[in-house]
């Protein structure tokens, strides 16, 4: 171990924060290039390197946390932190997209027919598929805590079927709101209901699939026994991202599909 | 006892405990908390009276630290002096007795 007297992980020089930056800059600039040039290189340069990216940084602190032991306890304090402060980032980021369709459902304008869902618009029903979908999600969250105890309490079996339950319902959501998308009787670009709906939606579904390959990729983990019963924070991390991810569906559910309809 | 039938329980189904599979650094602070040890400074200091018969325990692991006494408390100016090995020394404002100890690191 190297000399010192903490209990701190210094974490070796590393390329990824560069290639990351790297690849947010080929996005951004991508993204410019596609709509006035219509070139997809560059973007999609810049997707290739961000998935490198990801996956040799994160492949890097698995490395350094199970296979090397650096993450003692304060380390593991730390991305309890860490992983806190972000998801409360992203409560925010979500806040924003309720703010608009808030602002917008709770004082309909004249152009809308002074009425929510504005005139023409003819909603989903609540009562079908998003509400299996709610269904879904909170089945999810059960399973995922089963998950958990059953790390927990040592039981290997348990755990692994009881987390690719939990990834299949993630899956069967996102293909029940694929098809959901496909099959609306209206668009994103169907005024101010269109936007909020598909906007908040949307980024919800690109949740739920970030989520899921979180828990994924903590499937493969457990299923090659990288968690002790006592140490385990990835899937600790997931599982929080996961409820989160559930929190904020029921949100979207009451207040667009349900109050909004 | 718990924790013994809790490991026992989770041996025989299949997820490893960390008292089998925890490695490096994060190994050595496991078997030093269960000896009652501290060598990487996880824990709060002890508290002392920082009187000559109960001096400020400064571990060290050479053979002279910094050391900066709060004299009073929510006191904003820090006094800075080093601690030497040796007879116990005292804070040049307050008085209080601050002795060197050496302190091992596990490797």
């Amino acid at each position: 171990m190297a000399h010192q007297a903490h209990a701190y992980h210094m974490v070796d020089p590393s390329p990824w924060p560069l290639t990351g930056a790297i690849a947010a800059l080929l996005m951004t600039s991508g993204l410019a290039i596609w709509f006035h040039f219509h070139s997809t290189t560059l973007m999609t340069l810049g997707l290739i390197l961000l998935l490198l990216t990801m996956y040799q940084w994160w492949r890097d602190i698995i490395r350094e946390g199970t296979f090397q032991g650096h993450h003692t306890p304060p380390v593991q304090k730390g991305l309890r932190y860490g992983m806190i402060l972000f998801i409360t980032s992203e409560v925010f980021f979500f806040l924003g997209f309720f703010w608009a369709f808030y602002h917008s459902s709770l004082a309909p304008t004249p152009e809308l027919g002074g009425c929510w869902p504005p005139t023409g618009i003819t909603p989903l029903d609540p009562f079908e598929v998003p509400l299996l979908n709610t269904a879904v999600l909170l089945a999810s969250g059960v399973t995922v805590t089963w998950a958990h105890h059953s790390i927990m309490e040592g039981e290997r079996k348990q755990a692994i079927q009881s987390l690719a339950l939990t990834i299949l319902l993630g899956l069967y959501f996102t293909a029940l709101q694929a098809m959901e998308y496909y099959e609306a009787p209206f668009t994103i670009a169907d005024g101010v209901y269109g936007s909020t709906f598909f906007v908040a939606t949307g980024f919800h579904g690109l949740h739920v699939i970030i989520g899921s390959s979180f828990l994924a990729v903590c499937l493969l983990r457990q299923i090659q026994y990288h968690f002790t019963s006592e140490h385990h924070f990835g899937f600790e991390a997931a599982a929080w991202y996961w409820h989160f991810v559930d929190v904020v569906w029921l949100f979207l559910y009451v207040s667009i599909y349900w109050w909004g309809s | 006892m718990k924790r013994a039938a809790a490991v026992a329980h989770a041996q025989c189904f299949g997820i490893p405990t960390d008292d089998e599979q925890a490695t490096g650094l994060e190994k050595i602070v496991l078997e030093a908390s269960k000896k009652g040890t501290d060598p990487y400074n996880i824990l709060k200091p002890k508290e002392y009276a920082g009187s000559k018969q109960d001096p400020h325990i400064v571990p060290s692991i050479t053979t002279k630290r910094i050391v900066g006494c709060v004299c009073e408390e929510d006191n904003t100016a820090v006094v800075w002096f080093w601690l030497h090995q040796g007879e116990a020394q005292r804070c040049p404002s307050c008085g209080a007795y601050y002795k060197l100890v050496p302190h091992e690191l596990p490797h």
